[in-house]
């Protein structure tokens, strides 16, 4: 199996398993208890939160909270400001932003708060003018993504913040999701920051959320005092013993320059042996993260050539869902403005730290084949033969 | 996906244009945004001797046009036009989007057959081969008043369809004198 699919999620690394093994078997106890097993317990999570901290260059290990997953801090970072700022009834947020800050972004606006939904270009580059034209002295948060899921397009967030942080007085979320592990973090302007384990090799379910000190955040899962108070529920010690690996295996051990000298051959070669291939999000690849590819096969049906490629043994993502009463092309392609007929037949190559160059050989060996047979039974014909 | 439906995706059958002469029609949704054209070739008993597809869909549009290909070779036009068979293990309404192509290439040839009829009375329904005169008799003689009622009555409509308005234009014609 090839799996080209490492935004969606990642392999739990081996390094990562074998720290969490022994707190699923010997090591267990309630970290909240006064006695041995409990104070190694909360050892365990203490060391955890100092690679977590490290990883995102926090500059205190209390700024970061562990959470559930990547949605549960983006969702508390929102409607935590919002309740502490009662007063403040306006959010400015982006069109291409994850489902967890978007859907809670839509929700919101039915509770009664005004969202201002900042547009890209065709890169996928947002217009930082927008930005200044948006925060008003009413303005409680501003949310942008700092790399896109689907095109890893990466906003400047120290701009952004500082942008937010000199012309307004609205805290900045970051959701950093999909960037942590894969580049450098710089949280300088950065008030909320969300991660999420498994898109860096920890298991899926557990989730952090940075809060820069000073910034106070209503709690939203009510009980115990742990997290420091901030957020309650027994504290899942393997998970985070999970994330804690991830971290330090990405700090110590990153790959990112064989990743990207990876994906690089794979979108040169794709879009050169390709005729109906087009890149989607900016071309500059400094501007993009190392591992994502966002391709679009004009005129072919991206879930067509999903299913083609997976019975190859090759797992990919296709910004169209068919659903039998929609078939929505993906809200970031739309608002890049990228052709209908282009953006359903896009597909996301995302490469991780255990890709091979072989690997990489073999997805180029069959994807011609597969986009030829697919152009050869498309109806648009003509369109075509015009691109050859 | 079903066994068939997924056999017929990966190895779709009659992609293509029909050769020439070929009568074609198209179908796309606004819901999914698929997008299918089908091409006949039919011979002169209104035989389809020939039957291709292309399609920018779902796997499940692929596999019911590829199926549908198979299942009206060899069939007459009206009979192609009045399959309603649902597929095994395809979304149905992939399933319609692909009839609905087909559909639109028989009344291509339905509408092309009429303009060649070279009879002495006015030919309109090609599936059925039913004249203007007969239709005309049958609305007096029986006081119809809708399409559905002369299809009931001689057949005509009652095929591809593309005669409706034809149809209809008699009997506002009868109606009113």
């Amino acid at each position: 199996m090839i799996y080209l699919d490492n935004n969606a999620t990642t392999r739990v690394a081996p390094e990562v398993l074998d720290a969490m093994h022994p707190f699923l078997s010997d090591i267990f106890g309630n970290p909240s208890s006064s006695h041995t097993l409990g104070r190694e317990m909360k050892r365990a999570i203490d060391e955890s939160r100092e690679h977590v901290a490290k990883l995102i260059g926090a500059s205190d290990t209390s700024e970061v909270v562990f959470t559930s997953c990547g949605s549960e801090s983006d969702n508390w970072a929102i409607r935590g400001v919002l309740a502490t700022h009662p007063e403040k009834k306006h959010i400015v947020t982006t069109l291409v932003e994850h489902e967890a800050v978007r859907n809670l972004c839509h929700l919101l606006e039915n509770e009664g708060y005004e969202v201002t939904w900042l547009g890209v270009d065709h890169n996928g580059e947002l217009d930082l003018d927008d930005l200044r034209a948006a925060l008003r002295p009413d303005t409680a948060i501003v949310s942008t993504m700092l790399a896109n899921n689907e095109t890893g397009v990466l906003f400047p967030i120290e701009e952004i913040g500082r942008i937010v942080h000199e012309s307004s007085e609205a805290a900045f979320h970051v959701d950093g999701v999909q960037a942590v592990g894969k580049i450098p973090i710089n949280l300088e302007n950065v008030d909320l920051f969300a991660l999420s384990g498994h898109k860096l090799h920890a298991p899926q379910g557990i989730g952090a959320l940075y809060i820069r000190q000073g910034i106070s955040l209503s709690p939203m899962i009510i009980g115990g005092g742990q997290e420091q108070g901030r957020r309650a529920g027994t504290s899942a010690v393997p998970n985070i013993v999970g994330l804690g690996a991830a971290c330090r295996l990405a700090h110590e051990d990153n790959d990112h320059a064989r990743i990207e000298r990876l994906r690089n051959r794979l979108e040169d070669e794709i879009l050169k042996q390709i005729p109906n291939a087009r890149l989607n999000g900016v071309a500059d690849r400094s501007k993009r993260l190392p591992n994502t590819s966002n391709i679009s096969f004009e005129y072919v049906d991206g879930q067509n050539i999903l299913m083609h490629l997976d019975q190859a043994g090759i797992c990919v993502s296709t910004g169209s869902a068919c659903h039998s009463t929609t078939h929505e092309s993906s809200p970031t392609l739309r608002a890049m403005n990228v052709p209908y007929t282009a953006a359903q037949g896009s597909i996301r190559f995302s490469l991780g730290r255990y890709n091979t160059d072989a690997e990489i050989e073999t997805t180029l060996s069959v994807l011609p084949e597969i986009i030829a047979k697919l152009a050869a039974m498309s109806p648009y014909d003509k369109e075509l033969s015009a691109l050859k | 996906m079903h066994r068939e439906a997924a056999y017929h995706f990966f190895n779709p059958r009659n992609v293509g244009d029909a050769d020439e002469p070929r009568f074609a029609g198209r179908a796309a949704s606004l819901t999914c945004g698929a997008h299918v054209r089908f091409s006949i070739q039919v011979d002169e008993n209104h035989g389809i001797s020939q039957a291709r597809f292309r399609a920018a869909g779902c796997s499940d549009l692929v596999a019911a046009a590829s199926l549908l290909t198979e299942q009206v070779i060899g069939l007459t036009t009206p009979e192609a036009a009045t399959i309603t068979q649902e597929p095994v293990g395809i979304d149905p309404q992939c399933a319609r989007l692909a009839r609905e192509a087909l559909l639109d290439a028989i009344r291509d040839f339905s509408n092309a057959a009429r303009d060649d009829w070279a009879g002495d009375e006015a030919l309109i329904c090609t599936c059925f081969f039913v004249s203007e005169r007969t239709i005309e008799h049958e609305i007096q003689a029986h006081g119809l008043t809708t399409v559905t009622e002369v299809s009931k009555a001689c057949n005509a409509g009652a095929g591809c369809g593309s005669c409706h308005q034809l149809i209809q234009e008699i009997i506002d014609t009868e109606l009113c004198t």
